[in-house]
């Protein structure tokens, strides 16, 4: 099973410095400029189908958890149902009204949300109350997601969904036994009277799961008789989806490798501002980078840095002219007084850009917030987004997005592409980093070539400190957490 | 930092948020709890550049995988000088870079006789003409108060060389008349203003600092 931790191991996989100059890398056709393309916008999708009652939900639920991909989304159809007018809805009280003829599915809205998710837009799901057989308000979001297990009735019945599917798995289980699972789950889950449950599977139940369910089944790659009861079925899934999916991660770090080799030097380093070379920096850095350092230095001095490297990065916030006269106290009237243009949220990485709390707090008091976790699969060192909270953004509103240590840039990269598929605007995008490895550097910049990054030390700069191997090794959140 | 036309004084890089920070503090209709913070943001940028002006010496340090680093450590030390009222105000900016650092306090008024500046009370590190002294006093107009200063450092064996003034606004007067009878006093300021009314105030100015940061 995959594991994942924060010091990742990618330092391993992408500064690799052999693989630079190896040369099985294809430079891109001249005039296109590379792209960065995340694994959720070719997310893998599983259809699982079968009859009511067979076991399908929780054979999706085994695989969800035998693959502990982060970002797993399971759509069940059961919440695409169309919405009932007033007729239908009487109907669907007295256990009339046919719900499970594929007509009653929302099919539209199915493929809209799984569209949305491939081009890697955030997406509304519905939520249905089966007590009131309508749609209710709330809506979960979905965002990100790397795997989509449809699961329904006739999640292997629309044709255009099974042009999206991946694997396709049909669940084949006896009627009887169907039955005796729908009676005790509509009883207990759903609230409803056995009279009701046994009519309507006479009247729509069964003739709809023999005129389509089944049907179906023919449209599948595995049929898995028995559901969760067949291990050694499931065990083969398994190992199939697992195949795949490392299989596309290998395709996500093939292409994070390429954009730290393409070089561009003259246009893209100019996106780079670097804290001046001072006296202070260099002494506070060579204070951080000393074993002997107690924490608290350590903390101290990692604040001082960040103030300065916050100071430098609200530099790029625009201002313009005062919109109103200002006077001073003795009423003289400022001919040069200007505003800021731009409201700044800041948006950490957790952990490493939680370091720079503390100093943002102390420049900006009221600052609003956003956190991402972007961590690092420990076997094969590919980022994987686990969870994202945003701060409400203008179209002006200017974003730093802090993150201390910059080694391959993987997780930086994955970062600005949330922010982007959220509406900020590339060119209002800054990040704050105090270290930098310089290959980390050119594959951001590669990949969006509007951003600006602040960065204190980076193993480019070519002065004593920057030759430093530290530049490798993850360690700032660590010491200044006293956390491993 | 930017260049000035003379050797002794630092300003700080004219940025439009440095710029800004000033406008805020400048204008007559910002909250004192405004006027606090943002001057303190100011003082921040001042101790910092004064910190830069100090020497440093080369040091070798080793990192926790082992690694030699050749890195740079701070030489010499330092202490805090502030003009009572408005020159306390400036305290915090430098603790909060360097938390230990000695500070020492001058009051110097104008005598109501003579209309000139007069000492009253002083009270100072034991060695400090061992030390690098930052000098705080928020606004420089004529300069007379800090030159004062300044001659009472002297006094006591500070070398004029090692005196760094910190200020936020500063008047081309008073800098002229510093670099006259001080040329080797470092005078660290945000902002070069217009220059002085009548009234020895500064212009624009942001008006009567202490009584903006203590009391208004």
């Amino acid at each position: 099973m995959k594991q994942s931790r924060l010091k990742s191991p990618e330092t391993i996989l992408l500064n690799n410095n052999s693989f630079c100059t190896s040369s099985n890398f294809k430079e891109p056709a001249s005039g296109t400029h590379p792209q960065y393309i995340p694994p959720w916008t070719e997310p893998y999708i599983i259809g699982v189908a079968g009859t009511s009652g067979s076991g399908k939900t929780s054979v999706a639920k085994h695989i969800v958890k035998a693959i502990n991909q982060p970002w797993t989304v399971v759509l069940s159809l059961d919440n695409f149902y169309k919405v009932l007018t007033p007729e239908q809805h009487v109907l669907a009280e007295h256990a009339l009204y046919d719900l499970d003829s594929p007509t009653a599915l929302d099919f539209d809205l199915m493929l809209r949300c799984i569209g949305d998710l491939k081009t890697g837009k955030p997406t509304q799901l519905p939520v249905y109350d089966f007590c009131t057989h309508s749609r209710t308000e709330k809506t979960t979001t979905i965002y990100g997601a790397s795997v989509i297990v449809v699961e329904g009735l006739l999640a292997l019945h629309h044709r255009q969904l099974l042009d999206l599917m991946d694997t396709k798995v049909f669940v084949d289980t006896d009627l009887d036994i169907c039955m005796a699972r729908r009676v005790k789950r509509d009883m207990i889950e759903r609230g409803r009277d056995l009279k009701g449950i046994l009519d309507q599977w006479d009247r729509h139940v069964k003739p709809n799961t023999i005129q389509y369910v089944i049907p179906s089944s023919k449209n599948a790659d595995l049929i898995l008789p028995r559901s969760t009861d067949n291990k050694i079925a499931l065990d083969m899934i398994i190992r199939h989806i697992n195949n795949q999916l490392e299989q596309k991660s290998l395709v996500h770090l093939q292409r994070l490798q390429e954009l730290g080799q393409i070089t561009n030097e003259g246009t893209l380093m100019s996106r780079i501002v670097y804290l001046p070379l001072t006296n202070q920096l260099k002494c506070i850095s060579t204070i951080l980078f000393d074993r002997e350092t107690s924490r608290t230095e350590f903390i101290f001095y990692f604040d001082r840095v960040a103030n300065m490297l916050i100071h430098l990065a609200l530099d790029q916030v625009e201002f313009g002219p005062s919109q109103d006269q200002v006077l001073t106290p003795q009423y003289y009237c400022l001919t040069d007084a200007i505003r800021s243009l731009q409201s700044v949220v800041v948006v950490t990485m957790v952990r490493t850009g939680d370091v720079f709390m503390n100093s943002i707090r102390k420049t900006i008091p009221d600052v609003k917030v956003g956190k991402l976790l972007i961590q690092s699969d420990l076997i094969t060192g590919e980022p994987q987004l686990h969870t994202k909270s945003l701060p409400p953004c203008e179209r002006t509103t200017k974003l730093l997005l802090f993150d201390a240590h910059i080694i391959s840039g993987a997780a930086a990269i994955m970062g600005i592409q949330v922010l982007l598929d959220h509406g900020i605007e590339e060119g209002n995008i800054v990040i704050v980093s105090y270290l930098a490895e310089e290959a980390g550097l050119r594959r951001i910049l590669n990949a969006f070539q509007n951003v600006t990054i602040i960065v204190g030390l980076s193993s480019g700069r070519g002065d004593s400190l920057s030759k430093e191997p530290m530049f490798r090794t993850r360690f700032i959140d660590d010491y200044y957490f006293g956390s491993t | 930092m930017s260049a000035t036309n003379y050797p002794n004084v630092f300003m700080l890089r004219q940025t439009n948020q440095l710029l800004g920070l000033y406008t805020i503090i400048r204008d007559r209709n910002t909250k004192r709890g405004d006027f606090v913070f943002y001057s303190d943001r100011i003082m921040r940028l001042l101790v910092e550049e004064g910190l830069n002006q100090l020497p440093v010496k080369p040091t070798t340090v080793k990192t926790s995988q082992g690694h030699e680093v050749e890195g740079f450590s701070f030489e010499g030390k330092i202490c805090g000088v502030s003009i009572i009222r408005a020159g306390e105000s400036m305290e915090q900016g430098l603790r909060d870079c360097c938390r230990s650092v000695r500070i020492g306090k001058i009051l110097i008024q104008r005598d109501e006789e003579t209309a000139q500046p007069k000492l009253f009370y002083s009270k100072l590190p034991d060695d400090i003409s061992e030390r690098y002294v930052f000098l705080l006093d928020p606004m420089l107009a004529t300069g007379g108060s800090a030159m004062m200063a300044v001659d009472v450092l002297l006094k006591k064996g500070v070398k004029q060389e090692r005196i760094l003034f910190l200020n936020l606004l500063a008047a081309p007067e008073g800098i002229e008349a510093f670099y006259k009878k001080y040329p080797n006093v470092k005078i660290i300021t945000g902002v070069i203003d217009q220059g002085l009314d009548e009234n020895k105030f500064v212009v624009p100015g942001l008006g009567d600092f202490g009584d903006r940061y203590y009391c208004i």
